[in-house]
């Protein structure tokens, strides 16, 4: 049996990567000096959810505005999207079910999460003033993610379906349903363009844990040091 | 399929239209005088002809009426009711059909470029070719008329014969009309051919008769002479339509907060990144041991 040096670990070459390995199906380990974010099921889920998002953006879009008609044609034309858009919804409200059901329990709003999310909070969050927080492995922001992603996916679900089969359903049901999805819809794709840019460009260092599901050391103890102490024991200020 | 040649005034789901108001093209209009209706059909029938409608199977609904409401494949029928109130009792018969409003809100609603044009004339016709069959003109139309049908996974609707009336012709149904109660030309002296008509039922003692051109869709290219004008519901037209307030709302005010809304994330983003750029440990801070920045 070979050993694998350090320097392998992580720059994930050959076959044998240890981190990535744990990272198949546990969370929450150090290996070498990485730590293990998101186990494989965690990231699949993930991307797919974000997969069949977009394909009900992209589809919707053109029907939403003829400005954005243009993206009808990455998928064949108005018909085709307005096939598709239903369909997308479907899988993606099935995938949501998926992440809501394995985050969940990582998801409640501590009393130090709440204070995160007031207006002074998120400021002091944007502003980078907020390096002594007492941020657990998601902040308080991620999970008003989680939370918000799953009011809002059920919001467009449950229209989704009266816009789908307008005809089984009274007028003003129907009229409020073409209204809700779309306000549902642009402050979903509002909040995630906020949530790839901070999970990509602003904090770099993240994309890694769904891609490899590991994130190192350093990253942990900048964005998240409660997890980062409970993890590898260190002790705070330490 | 519409009518090449036709100038466009409004299409849906379109920044554009091919209205170039060079020529100058009259709006028509088809008088409807329910007055005068015998309920002979003989318009039903001349509609599924002209336009080669499939057969739909009647329905006897212990009426007058060939079938509860308009089909995909019947875009012309004559609604027959019966209205009973406080010893007054009356026999009404209107041809129920596409009124094709001045602004329609079929044409709002529809989210596919060019499914549902509005020509010059004021005729509301629609292209199939460019129907995806999402059935939101239901939703948008105050009359109840566009009709989705399952097989085609298209709308239908009365072009009021724009296919003839392009050709110099009057629509089919005025065409088969025996009684002169229904009458084609244009707008204006229609107008006032329901004008004289309404005063002349006034005087034989409809002293409620009125020319139904609802101006809350902008009138309509249709229009009805109603001997009791007071009450369009008894005729099974809506008192005061208008394009749903919701439809508008959704439209004119929804789409552009929602652009917003999107534009303004972006924007953010970009801000943050100038004005912040990425989140990275302070510069000296002591860095966990064997690792490397992130
Ligand atoms: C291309 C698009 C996307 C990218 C690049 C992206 C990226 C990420 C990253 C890097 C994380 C991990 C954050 C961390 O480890 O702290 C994450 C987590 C998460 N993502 Fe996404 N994501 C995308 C789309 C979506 C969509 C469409 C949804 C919801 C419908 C979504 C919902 C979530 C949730 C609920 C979490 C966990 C909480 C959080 O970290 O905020 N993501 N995403
Ligand atoms: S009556 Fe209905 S279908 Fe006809 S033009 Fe008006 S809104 Fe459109």
């Amino acid at each position: 049996m070979r050993s694998i040096p350090v320097a392998d670990q992580r720059s994930g070459s050959g076959m044998g990567d240890a981190a990535m390995a744990r990272a198949r199906s546990t969370e929450d380990v150090v290996v070498g000096d990485e730590i293990v974010r998101e186990r494989l099921s965690a990231r699949v889920v993930h991307w797919i959810v974000a997969l069949t998002f977009f394909v009900c953006l992209f589809t919707g879009l053109p029907i939403w505005t003829p400005y954005l008609g243009f993206l009808a044609h990455l998928f064949g034309g108005l018909h085709v999207c307005r096939i598709l858009h239903p369909w997308a919804g479907v899988a993606f409200a099935v995938a949501s079910v998926f992440m809501f059901v394995q985050w969940v329990s990582q998801m409640k709003l501590t009393k130090a999460d709440r204070e995160f999310i007031t207006p002074k909070g998120m400021l002091r969050y944007f502003q980078y003033r907020n390096e002594d927080a007492d941020v657990g492995k998601y902040n308080g922001g991620q999970k008003l993610l989680f939370w918000a992603a799953a009011l809002g996916t059920v919001g467009l679900l449950i229209t989704g379906l009266v816009i789908w089969f307008p005809l089984e359903f009274p007028q003003w049901v129907r009229e409020a349903s073409y209204l809700l999805h779309d306000a549902a819809f642009s402050l979903f794709f509002a909040m995630i363009i906020g949530h790839i840019y901070l999970g990509t460009a602003a904090e770099p260092g993240t994309f890694r844990s769904m891609i490899r599901g590991t994130v190192t050391k350093s990253w942990a103890r900048l964005h998240h040091p409660r997890w980062y102490r409970e993890v590898t024991g260190e002790k705070a200020g330490g | 399929m519409t009518a090449d040649g036709l100038e466009i005034r409004q299409s849906s789901a379109s920044v554009w239209g091919s209205a170039t108001e060079l020529r100058n093209l009259k709006v028509v209009s088809k008088l409807i005088d329910t007055t005068t209706c015998i309920g002979c059909k003989a318009c039903e029938v001349a509609c599924q002809e002209w336009n080669d409608l499939h057969i739909v199977p009647t329905t006897q609904t212990g009426t007058y009426q060939t079938m509860p409401s308009l089909d995909a494949n019947y875009w012309n029928l004559i609604k027959f009711r019966e209205v009973e109130e406080s010893g007054f009792f009356a026999w009404l018969l209107r041809k129920d059909g596409c009124m094709h409003c001045a602004d329609p809100g079929c044409l709002k609603a529809c989210p596919a470029p060019g499914a549902i044009v509005q020509y010059q004339n004021g005729i509301v016709d629609v292209n199939p070719e460019a129907c995806i069959g999402c059935k939101m003109c239901e939703t948008g139309c105050p009359f109840d008329i566009p009709r989705y049908s399952a097989k085609t996974d298209k709308m239908a609707k009365c072009t009021l014969c724009v296919d003839r009336v392009q050709v110099g012709l009057e629509p089919a149904c005025v065409k088969a009309c025996p009684t002169g109660c229904l009458e084609f030309g244009d707008k204006a002296e229609l107008v006032a051919v329901a004008k004289a008509r309404v005063e002349q039922l006034k005087q034989n003692g409809f002293t409620q008769a009125a020319l139904y051109d609802p101006p809350g869709v902008g009138g309509t290219t249709v229009i009805t002479v109603l001997a009791h004008g007071d009450h369009p519901e008894w005729y099974g037209l809506p008192k005061d339509p208008q394009v749903p307030v919701a439809v508008s709302l959704w439209k004119n005010v929804a789409r552009p907060l929602a652009a917003l809304a999107i534009a303004g994330s972006f924007f953010a983003m970009v801000a943050h990144y100038l004005s912040f750029g990425p989140k990275t440990p302070k510069e000296g801070a002591e860095k966990p041991k064997g690792d490397k920045p992130a």
